[in-house]
C-alpha cells in the first residue's frame, strides 16, 4: 500500500487569487485564465508496508454523499469500507438509500438482508440481528435502513440513525473504528436523515458542471448543519480528456469547490464488472487502477490526511533496451 | 501437397525456357509424373504442370530449345498476349491430380488437420468470452438474472494491502507508475486560505437549518416549532412517511436492546397467551371447536403432519411453563447466512 505525502510547506504552494463560484463562467474561461502557478518539484514519499494511524476518536461516523446521483457514492462507501476492513479497521457501512438501496448489491450481501432499521425500530427484530456480517472480511458489517418496499417512518427524523450510532458504540464486540453512511442523492429528507450523525463527509462528485453545481450546495448544507470536516473525491477521471482540455482537471475541481482532496479515482471499466459480480474492485487481484485509488483514498481517510499531489496526465512509458524481447 | 512444390514460371526472354503453358515443378524433387491444370472450360489454355528427373528433362528441354530458335518472334509475340490473356480472365483453377492414393490420403488428412485446428481455435477463442467474471453471461451463470441464485464462484482476493508492488513512484517524484501506466504528478495549490474564503462564500449563498420535524402535507405547525424547521412530506412520497405506530420512546427502547426477544414479538405472543388464558377462564376452551379444514389453511408447512390433538396438547404445556419463543421466521442476518452456506 502507499500513500503520497507532500513533504513541502502547503504555503509555499499559495495561491492567493481568487475567483467568485460561477461552474459556467469558470469553464468557458478555464483554457485561457488558469491561474496555476509555476509547477514547483513535487517532493513525495512512498510509505510501504506501514498500517496507517487512526486519526480522530472512534467511532468515526462519515457521510458519502453527492447531491448529484450516479457519481459513485455506493460504490466509494463498498470499495473505502472494505479498504478499511483490509487494513484492519471494524467499519459498520449503513445504507440510507431509503427505497433505493444498492450498497447490498454492490458488496454482494443481497441474499442475506433479511432485517433492516425499519424493523429493529419497530421492535421486530434487535439491532445484532440486523447487522450482516461479511464472510470476506469479518470486520465488516452491513446495516440495510429499510426494505425497498417498506417506507422510512420519519416521525423521529435523523434521530433514528443517532441512536443507532449510540448503541453501536456499545455494542459488547467493542465501538467500531468507522461507521460510514451511505447517503442517498439529492436533499430530500433521506440526505437529512442520512447526514445526522455524521462527524465527517465525504464528497464524491465528477468532474462535470451538473455534479459540481449540486457538490457545492450540498457542501453548502452540510456546512450549515455543522460539518466541518468535509473531503472530496473525484471519481471517474479520465486524464486522456483532461489532455485534450475536454475535461476539467482534478486542480480545476478543487479550485471551483475549495475543498481538499480524498482521492481521485480514474474511470476504469472493471468498476461496472466488479459491480456486476458483487465484489469489490478493491478485493481484485491483480488490483485495478480504480482500486488502487480507492485504497489509498481509504488509507487517508484513516489518517485524516489530504492529497498533496494528483495525477495529471498520463506519460508514455519509457521502455528500456530489452523492452523489445519482453524485458 | 502443393505447398511443398517450388512452382516456377520461366519468363518467355529467356530463349531456352519452356512455352507459357507450362509450369516446371523443381527436378531435384524427383517428380516423373505430369499434371494438368484445367482452366475453365477454355481448352486451348491448358497448362501443363510437368516435373520430370533430370535425365528426361535435359532431352525435352533441347527439342523445346530447337523450336523457341525457329519461330523466335513469332513466339514472343503471342506468348506475351497470351500471358496477358491469362492473367485478365483468372478463371477458377481446378487441379485435377492423377495421383496415387497415398497422395489423396495425404491431401485428405491435411484437410481434416486445418478443419479441427480452425475449430480448436475458434473454441479457444469462444470460451474466456463466457467465463469472464462480471459479463452478462457470468451473471447468468450466477443466477443473477434468474429467480434461481446459485453459489458464487470463490474469486481470489488481493490480500496485501501493505505492499503493492504496482505503485512506484519515479527518482525525481514527478511522475508515478500505476498498474504499467506512468502519469505525471501536479502538486495541489489550495490552501487553508482558499479554502475559508470558499466557506465563506457558501455560508452567504446558502442560508439552510436541518429540519427537525416532518410533518405530513396539511398538518398544522404545532407552536413552538420554528418554520424553518419543518420539512413537509408529501402523503404519497414512496420512501418516506409521517406516520408510525410506535412513540420515539419505544423505539429508541427497541434500538438500544442488546438481548432477549423483541418487543414486538414478545409483545404478539403475551397478547395470544392472554386471549388464551382468558377462554381457559370462561371455560369456553373445553368447548372450542375447532374446523379442520379451516384450521389446516393456517398451519405452517411444516407443522401440517402434526395433529391438531398435539397442538392443544403443546398449547397447554406452554401456559403451564409460561415460556415465550421466538417466532419461527424471526431468524438473525447471520442465522440465513449459515442456511446459504449449507
Amino acid at each position: 500500500m502507499t500513500s503520497l505525502q507532500l513533504l513541502t510547506e502547503p504555503s509555499s504552494l499559495c495561491s492567493s487569487n481568487f475567483i467568485p463560484f460561477n461552474p459556467l463562467y469558470k469553464t468557458l474561461i478555464k483554457p485561457t485564465t488558469k491561474p496555476y502557478p509555476k509547477p514547483s518539484p513535487i517532493r513525495s514519499v512512498l510509505q510501504y508496508n506501514r498500517k496507517p494511524e487512526l486519526a480522530g476518536d472512534t467511532p468515526r461516523v462519515v457521510v458519502i454523499t453527492s447531491g448529484k446521483g450516479g457519481v459513485g457514492k455506493t460504490t466509494t462507501t463498498a470499495n473505502v469500507g472494505l479498504s478499511l476492513a483490509r487494513l484492519g479497521f471494524s467499519v459498520v457501512a449503513i445504507d440510507a438509500d431509503v427505497g433505493l438501496r444498492n450498497l447490498d448489491l454492490l458488496l454482494g450481501l443481497e441474499n442475506r438482508v433479511n432485517y433492516t432499521v425499519v424493523e429493529v425500530l419497530n421492535g421486530d427484530c434487535r439491532l445484532d440481528q440486523a447487522l450482516v456480517r461479511d464472510k470476506r472480511w469479518s470486520n465488516f458489517e452491513l446495516l440495510c435502513i429499510s426494505k425497498p418496499r417498506s417506507k422510512l417512518p420519519l416521525g423521529f427524523g435523523g434521530k433514528a440513525l443517532v441512536w443507532l450510532v449510540d448503541a453501536l458504540k456499545d455494542r459488547q464486540e467493542g465501538c467500531p473504528d468507522f461507521i460510514l453512511i451511505d447517503c442517498p442523492a439529492g436533499i430530500d429528507a433521506g440526505f437529512i436523515t442520512a447526514i445526522t450523525p455524521a462527524n465527517e463527509a465525504v464528497l464524491v462528485t465528477t468532474p462535470d458542471i451538473t455534479a459540481l453545481r449540486d457538490a457545492d450546495r450540498v457542501t453548502g448544507l452540510l456546512e450549515c448543519d455543522g460539518i466541518r470536516d468535509i473531503k472530496m473525491i473525484v471519481n471517474r477521471v479520465r486524464t486522456d480528456l483532461i489532455r485534450g482540455e475536454d475535461m476539467m482537471s482534478v486542480l480545476d475541481v478543487q479550485e471551483m469547490l475549495g475543498l481538499s482532496l480524498l482521492g481521485v479515482i480514474p474511470e476504469d471499466s472493471e468498476v461496472i464488472r466488479s459491480t456486476n459480480r458483487g465484489f469489490p474492485l478493491v478485493l481484485n487481484k491483480p488490483p485495478t487502477l480504480a482500486g488502487l485509488a480507492f485504497e489509498q483514498a481509504a488509507w487517508r481517510l484513516v489518517e485524516q490526511d489530504s492529497m498533496k499531489a494528483v495525477m495529471v496526465e498520463e506519460e508514455p512509458k519509457k521502455r528500456g533496451f530489452f523492452s523489445f524481447f519482453g524485458g | 501437397m502443393a505447398s511443398f512444390w517450388t512452382l516456377q514460371l520461366h519468363p518467355t526472354s529467356i530463349p531456352h525456357q519452356v512455352s507459357t503453358y507450362a509450369f516446371e515443378v523443381r527436378p531435384q524433387l524427383g517428380f516423373t509424373k505430369r499434371y494438368r491444370i484445367l482452366k475453365g472450360k477454355n481448352k486451348r489454355k491448358d497448362f501443363f504442370l510437368k516435373a520430370s528427373s533430370n535425365e528426361d528433362n535435359q532431352i525435352k528441354d533441347e527439342t523445346i530449345i530447337s523450336k523457341t530458335k525457329s519461330n523466335a518472334m513469332w513466339v514472343l509475340q503471342n506468348q506475351v498476349s497470351r500471358l496477358q490473356e491469362t492473367i485478365v480472365s483468372l478463371p477458377p483453377i481446378i487441379f485435377s491430380i492423377k495421383r496415387s492414393p497415398h497422395s489423396k490420403f495425404a491431401l485428405g488428412f491435411c484437410i481434416a488437420a486445418t478443419v479441427l485446428i480452425v475449430a480448436v481455435r475458434a473454441y479457444v477463442a469462444r470460451k474466456p468470452k463466457y467465463q469472464r467474471q462480471g459479463s452478462v453471461a457470468d451473471l447468468v451463470r450466477r443466477g443473477q438474472l434468474n429467480s434461481d441464485r446459485r453459489g458464487i464462484s470463490k474469486t481470489p482476493m488481493y490480500d496485501d494491502p501493505f505492499n503493492n508492488p504496482l505503485v512506484k513512484i519515479s527518482k525525481n517524484n514527478s511522475s508515478v507508475e500505476m498498474c504499467g501506466k506512468v502519469y505525471r504528478l501536479a502538486p495541489v495549490t489550495l490552501t487553508r486560505e482558499e479554502q475559508n474564503i470558499h466557506q465563506k462564500r457558501r455560508s452567504r449563498a446558502y442560508q439552510w437549518k436541518r429540519p427537525t420535524i416532518f410533518l405530513k402535507e396539511g398538518d398544522p405547525v404545532p407552536a413552538d416549532v420554528d418554520p424553518d424547521t419543518v420539512r413537509w412530506i408529501p402523503a404519497n412520497h414512496p420512501f418516506a412517511t409521517t406516520i408510525s405506530d410506535i412513540t420515539e420512546d419505544l423505539a429508541q427502547n427497541n434500538v438500544y436492546q442488546k438481548h432477549g426477544v423483541p418487543f414486538r414479538i414478545q409483545a404478539e405472543h403475551e397478547a395470544l397467551q392472554k386471549k388464551l388464558e382468558a377462554l381457559q377462564g370462561d371455560q369456553k376452551f373445553n368447548n372450542l371447536v375447532i374446523d379442520p379444514g379451516t384450521a389446516r389453511n393456517f398451519e405452517r408447512p411444516f407443522n401440517s403432519n402434526i395433529k391438531i390433538d398435539d397442538q392443544q396438547q403443546q398449547g397447554e404445556h406452554n401456559s403451564a411453563n409460561g415460556q415465550t419463543g421466538l417466532r419461527p421466521e424471526s431468524q438473525p442476518n447471520s442465522a440465513s447466512e449459515e442456511k446459504q452456506t449449507q
